[in-house]
């Protein structure tokens, strides 16, 4: 199998001593639709927040789409679309304007740009806003214009850090067909974040469990229930539940 | 086609059109110091001390320096506004050159700040502030005025990008207040009579800035003045270049 991610033994501490991740392992095959699952501060931001170049980490391997970050940044930037879990718009500009813009920054001339803007915002459904200012557009909206941006320049990984927070269910539907599309038919890996435990359970096809800097289960989505509940059928919430209120009483 | 740099400067200059607050504000200030200080105390440019050139001539340079001090916020305002949108990560994670990032609002700061110096030399011309040598004395002043807007600009991002708050900025105006009442700002040195402040007008930049400008205008201060002015403003801009870009290291995401 090509891999897409691989992390080895990778380590991150704060200043103040905190254990931000504690030695990471995993591998995401080329293609995949991958969630990252975890509680609150259990690592998960930390961990795409280095693999996306942002962060420098402590120790430990990584590799994304073959390269190292750390060494070969730029390409590493132009290989991965990255929408975190703040809305990175400039709130004075235009949503043409801000995608347009974005293409030009990873070198696209400007009727490219231009092309590619379009698509997008026909793509995300923002064609009635295309000539708002993004500090106009509702909480939605933003979320969908911030995922566009990171789609602008056909990344070969996405990262996506609880995309769907604000967004209302219809353009909650609308974003997961544009992105398991990207990642059915374009081959795009995808690697998501998410408190909803519903849309891993649909979209994603593997999943990894992180709790307290550590991984604690990789496999597919349903290995996971069946670990969880050999028994019974359940949903990815119950057995996440379960799973992680046993490390807590623990 | 644009590189990003270009891009990144064109993007910076925009932004100052669309939200001109700083260099006009910075500009506004300097035009009230020229017209205030010349119709409420230009009287005192009678006295043999100013030479031919009168008052005028002589607190000009205190404008100059002060629309660059306005206008030299103008680039922490642009990267401000972007840290605290969160654009900045979003340009941080594009392919450009992290230094880009840093210098491109400088570079659209400095220009404005060049336009608006230009500006003000032309309304001085009108209100009668002598130019010794003509329009080489007007490059002059706006060489000088460049190498001061680039210093400070330059310290004012170092700070801004290193503890991520564009308040504390406001520690170069703060201290550039400092020294500019510890010069020969509203003074000739040979009316300053507290010997303690005579020795620390000596060491302090700004006065080779004002006097240097002084020297192109009316000629009321030696050449050496303008050359040390040159001298120290290439290095200190220099330095502040350098600081602004080491602090691109340091930058929280």
């Amino acid at each position: 199998m090509e891999y897409e991610i691989q992390l080895k033994n990778l380590k991150k501490k704060y200043p103040g001593g905190i254990d931000a991740l504690r030695g990471i392992d995993l591998t995401i095959g080329k293609g995949r639709l991958y969630a990252l699952l975890g509680p609150n501060g259990a690592g998960k931001s930390t961990l795409v927040k280095i693999m996306t170049t942002l962060v420098r980490k402590e120790s430990g391997e990584i590799l994304i789409g073959g390269m190292n970050p750390e060494t070969r940044f730029t390409e590493v930037r132009k290989h991965i679309g990255v929408a975190l879990q703040e809305n990175e718009l400039d709130p004075t500009e235009m949503v043409f304007s801000l995608l347009l813009f974005q293409g030009r920054l990873f070198g696209m001339s400007k009727q490219e740009a231009t092309t590619r803007a379009n698509e997008l915002i026909e793509l995300f459904q923002l064609t009635t806003e295309k000539e708002k200012k993004a500090e106009t557009l509702s909480g939605g909206n933003k979320r969908r214009l911030h995922c566009a941006l990171a789609l602008v320049h056909r990344p070969r990984v996405l990262f996506l850090d609880e995309p769907t927070v604000g967004m209302d269910p219809l353009a909650r539907a609308t974003f997961w067909e544009v992105i398991t599309s990207l990642n059915q038919q374009e081959g795009v890996t995808v690697l998501v974040t998410t408190q909803y435990l519903e849309e891993a359970d649909k979209f994603a096809s593997e999943m990894a469990l992180i709790n307290e800097g550590t991984i604690r289960f990789t496999g597919t989505v349903s290995e996971f229930k069946a670990m969880v509940h050999p028994a019974e059928e359940s949903s990815l919430e119950e057995s996440y539940l379960k799973y992680i209120r046993s490390f807590t009483k623990s | 086609m644009k590189t990003p740099v270009q891009l990144l400067i064109n993007r910076g200059i925009i932004k100052l059109i669309k939200q001109p607050s700083a260099p006009l504000m910075g500009f506004a200030m300097s035009l009230f110091f020229l017209i205030v200080y010349n119709a409420g105390i230009g009287g005192i440019g009678s006295m043999e001390i100013f030479g031919d050139a009168g008052y005028l001539a002589f607190i000009f340079p205190i404008s100059i320096i002060s629309l660059a001090m306005g206008s030299s916020s103008g680039a922490g305002q642009t990267l401000n506004a972007d840290m605290e949108s969160g654009y900045f990560r979003r340009l941080y994670l594009s392919p450009v050159p992290r230094w880009s990032l840093v210098i491109s609002p400088m570079i659209a700061d400095t220009l404005s700040s060049v336009l608006f110096t230009s500006i003000l030399i032309a309304i001085g011309a009108q209100f009668g502030v002598p130019f010794q040598f003509g329009i080489w004395s007007a490059l002059g002043v706006l060489l000088l005025s460049l190498l001061w807007s680039v210093t400070l600009c330059g310290f004012s991002v170092g700070i801004m990008l290193r503890t991520g708050k564009a308040q504390n900025a406001a520690i170069i105006t703060n201290t550039v207040f400092i020294l500019l009442f510890l010069s020969t700002t509203f003074l000739p040195r040979e009316l300053i009579t507290a010997k303690w402040l005579l020795a620390i007008s000596w060491g302090n930049p700004v006065t080779y800035i004002l006097e240097g400008n002084r020297y192109l205008l009316g000629g009321t201060a030696p050449f050496r003045f303008f050359l040390l002015g040159v001298l120290i403003f290439s290095f200190t801009s220099t330095c502040s270049i350098a600081f602004a870009l080491l602090s691109a290291r340091k930058i929280k995401t």
